[in-house]
């Protein structure tokens, strides 16, 4: 089912560490400049799947492509390369870098240094810049991971859970830059946070014990009651089939 | 009481042993810390850059181009290593790499045996001046060592924070996963550092060789003395590894004033006593991977 | 009064079949174990008496050294450390007090105990790539106590020597080198015996759960640090008792024995024979002496052997010899065992 139009197409995706299987028959389109959700509870393969499209794990079955490029078994650095850029969990920076020295890194490899860019939508980095990246708050270390991957001007960016843990006003901003962002880059946003990703997501798949149980793209439907519904566990048997 | 006539020569002598396995530990450090292997083969290297000092130093008639030779080959034979034997192997746990990189270390003693046999020989010192310092006589060969270690040090620190590459690697030594995921590709990281690790290894062999004999086993026989610097330290870390070996150089030479038997056993003593409050050595990042 | 009498017939039968079972039972858990110690022993047709001493020996000191690396996780380079101090041991009482080689043989395994119990719980805290130095460094402590500092009575590089005190000892003479090898084999035998009982039991579970997963054997209730440091004692116990058996056999002790180079040994055999097997130390152990006396008549290039060969099995699978013989071996058993109808249950060797 491949659309040239599609800037991401994932379909009957595997994905196992060792012997427990993770992911089960996992499918998904994004198209350019738009901004596709992914939620689910903890556990429920949201990360793996995000890693196995930026190449970090390799599926056991399925396909992974990208303007009708196949993804799988490529190496990170390259799909990274390729303009699909992942911004991990748990506020990872180098720490030991400063904030210029971070976004150094990211330009050296996309040969991109309008940091302008980066410090319009994040006018705060500016004053950061010569901080050693480990001792900034956690709002500041997820602008700069993001900044950072801004940098080259990816097509998709996979954003893993970018509000864990942050104040209200930095959500607001996060949104705010998220929407503005999908004006020239596709999102894939894993979240746990519905009221945003309801918000600003024109697509919404659910993912529960690591099943797609839901497909949302209907305006009226991506809420965040709708997707509690689709969250709820499976009773009595593990496989269970999709919730509509 | 020992006399400043002696404590001078002691403190300079442990310096320049410090030196000498500092440079051959800092490639210990680097690979662990990027590569989180175990690189015991850097003592390969350090024997091989010992052994082609010999040679070229004896065939050309001087000790520097000899060094210039030595560092040269440990370079290119840690570079064939990395490819043939490490590239495929990052990812596995850590005893993997101590027991393939100690089958490497052993199986390169046989190489030296088939090139060179077995009699020790001794390599000639190209400058037999001495320095009078504080009422001393010392070698100035031995001043030599130490100002190259410590412009050594200085270039691995401009590398490693003014240049590019350098910060790569400091990232990488954080979360090199999250490096590639900027597009770096990290293979070839890995492969710069392991090349630097084994030519700075080659170097601490190419200038120890004239302090003492060359002889097959050396890279066994040092094989305890560096890992124990290197575990004071901390594996991962410079400053660490910089820090210990002139611990341990002080601790030998000065010991060895005091108490000549115990001398070389003191820094293992060290060693356990500093394993005791702190399991990952004096620098070392604390690894949550057993 | 029939359903009586039937019932007990059934009894009887019941009981029969029980008594069957686990006669069964108590074969196929010894089996393996009589049937190798046979084939070792039955070596002595074709083999000579100090290669097979030297073989025995060395699987016992091997053992230790792979049960640490095979079903706890680590890997030590300075096994000679606690070969020495078992050697060592049973020197100072065989040259200082007494001449049975029995007690020898107690004093080393002793203070091969003790030495475990007393550096354990500083080691076994540390991180595998710190423990397989820490070990190193105790070997090279080991080797210069001996060497230099307590030379005066160690004797130092001449070492002690013993052989002309040892006293003829009743039921298996050790002083002669036949009765010694049957002494090994039997020693050996309840060795095996006891690793193999650790295997199936609970605390070897424990080791292989803290070799995988240790956070979750925490979960569990069980402590890291007890196993591992049972673990710790047990294996270098072992080690201990090899390096008393080494001292009884040559009747001296050199300081030669914990030096850095010998710290391959133990290690090259594990790998060899296929860390974390049963018969492992015993397949490797033959191989690598084998290998030894072979090669060095042909090269002194002795160590290009070894280092690659050692490389070699690790990128190859790290299974060693016995790691991939025995699966295959048992699957060939389990398939004639199918033949004739028994089911021998699925024993591990």
């Amino acid at each position: 089912m491949r659309n040239g139009r599609d800037i991401l197409t994932v379909s009957g995706l595997n994905v196992a560490y060792g012997e427990s299987k993770v992911l089960f028959d996992v499918g998904l389109r994004v198209r350019p400049d738009e901004i596709v959700a992914c939620v689910g509870r903890n556990g429920a393969g949201k990360t793996t799947l995000l890693k196995s499209i930026a190449g970090f794990l390799v599926p056991t079955s399925g396909s992974i492509a990208s303007d009708d490029t196949d993804l799988i078994g490529v190496a990170p650095y390259a799909v990274a390369r390729m303009g699909i850029k992942y911004v991990p969990q748990d506020k990872k920076v180098f720490s030991d870098l400063t904030v210029r020295e971070n976004l150094e890194l990211a330009s050296y490899v996309t040969k991109d240094y309008g940091w302008d860019r980066i410090t319009g939508y994040f006018p705060k980095l500016r004053q950061l810049m010569d901080r050693k990246a480990g001792y900034l708050s956690g709002g500041e270390r997820q602008m700069l991971m993001i900044g950072r991957a801004m940098l080259g001007s990816p097509k998709l960016l996979l954003v893993d859970e970018p509000t864990e843990g942050l104040a209200p006003s930095f959500v607001a901003h996060l949104k705010d830059v998220f929407l503005e962002l999908s004006r020239t880059t596709a999102l894939v946003i894993v979240e746990q946070n519905l009221p945003l990703v309801c918000a600003i997501a024109a697509k919404v798949y659910a993912l529960n014990e690591g099943r797609v149980v839901a497909e949302l793209s209907d305006r009226n439907e991506i809420r965040p009651d709708v997707c509690e519904r689709h969250l709820q566990p499976t009773p009595g048997n593990g496989p269970g089939a999709r919730a509509r | 009481m020992i006399g400043t006539h002696l404590l001078t020569s002691g403190i300079i002598f442990g310096l320049s042993i410090g030196s000498i396995y500092f440079l051959m530990t800092i490639g210990l450090s680097l690979c662990f810390g990027l590569m989180r292997i175990i690189s015991l083969d850097q003592l390969l290297y350090y024997s091989l850059g010992a052994y082609v000092t010999y040679s070229v130093s004896l065939a050309t008639g001087t000790l520097w181009l000899g060094i210039l030779g030595g560092v040269l080959v440990a370079g290119a034979a840690s570079r064939a290593v990395e490819r043939l034997v490490f590239r495929r192997t990052y990812q596995r746990e850590l005893t993997f790499s101590m027991i393939t990189s100690f089958g490497i270390l052993i199986g390169g003693v046989g190489i030296i045996k088939y090139f060179w046999g077995l009699v020790p020989r001794p390599v000639p010192v190209p400058i037999a001046a001495q320095l009078d310092i504080l009422g001393t006589e010392v070698p100035v060969y031995r001043l030599v060592v130490i100002g190259i270690a410590l412009a050594v040090y200085a270039g691995i620190w401009l590398f490693l924070h003014r240049t590019i590459i350098g910060k790569a690697i400091r990232a990488g030594i954080e979360d090199a996963e999250h490096v590639e995921g900027l597009g770096i590709n990290v293979h070839r990281l890995f492969t710069i550092t392991f090349v630097i690790a084994g030519s700075l290894s080659g170097l601490a062999g190419a200038l120890h060789a004239p302090l003492i004999m060359v002889d097959p086993q050396m890279g066994l026989e040092v094989l305890a003395f560096a890992f124990m610097v290197v575990i004071i330290g901390g594996l991962g870390s410079i400053k660490g590894t910089l820090v210990s070996s002139l611990i341990v150089g002080q601790v030998i030479s000065l010991g060895s004033l005091v108490y000549a038997p115990l001398a070389q056993m003191a820094p293992f003593a060290v060693m356990l006593l500093i394993l005791l409050v702190r399991p990952t050595g004096l620098f070392g990042s604390a690894l949550l991977k057993r | 009064m029939s359903w009586v009498g039937a019932t007990i017939v059934r009894e009887r039968t019941g009981a029969a079949q029980r008594i069957r079972a686990s006669a069964a039972a108590i074969v196929a858990w010894w089996w393996g174990l009589v049937l190798a110690f046979a084939l070792l022993a039955s070596l002595r047709l074709f083999l000579p008496l100090p290669f097979l001493n030297e073989v025995v020996i060395f699987s016992i000191y091997t053992v230790g050294c792979n049960f640490l690396l095979g079903r706890v996780g680590f890997i030590s380079f300075g096994q000679p450390a606690y070969l020495a101090v078992g050697a060592y041991a049973a020197a100072f009482y065989l040259y200082y007090f007494g001449n049975n080689a029995y007690v020898g043989i107690l004093v080393g395994v002793a203070a091969g105990i003790a030495v475990a119990l007393v550096v354990g719980p500083l080691f076994v805290r540390l991180r595998s790539d710190y423990f397989a130095l820490i070990n190193l460094a105790l070997a090279v402590i080991i080797f210069y106590l001996m060497q230099k500092v307590l030379a005066d009575i160690t004797h130092g590089d001449n070492g002690l020597w013993f052989l002309t005190r040892l006293a003829s000892t009743p039921v298996l003479d050790l002083t002669r080198p036949d009765r010694f090898f049957i002494f090994a084999c039997l020693v050996g035998f309840a060795v095996w015996a006891f690793y193999k009982y650790l295997d199936d039991s609970v605390f070897g579970a424990c080791c292989l759960a803290a070799k995988v997963n240790d956070d979750k054997l925490k979960f569990l209730g069980y402590s890291n640090f007890a196993i591992r440091l049972t673990a710790f004692v047990i294996a270098n116990s072992t080690t201990a008792l090899a390096g008393a058996m080494y001292a009884v056999y040559l009747g001296f002790v050199s300081p030669e024995i914990t030096s850095p180079a010998r710290a391959a040994d133990p290690v090259v055999v594990t790998i060899l024979g296929g860390a974390g097997t049963l018969y492992g130390p015993i397949v490797g152990s033959l191989t690598y002496t084998g290998m030894k006396d072979l090669i060095s008549r042909v090269m002194v290039n002795w160590e290009l052997v070894v280092g690659f060969l050692i490389v070699f099995i690790m990128l190859a699978g790290e299974r060693g010899i016995w790691g991939t013989l025995q699966p295959r071996l048992q699957k060939l058993v389990r398939r004639m065992r199918a033949g004739t109808g028994a089911d021998s249950g699925g024993e591990r060797r």
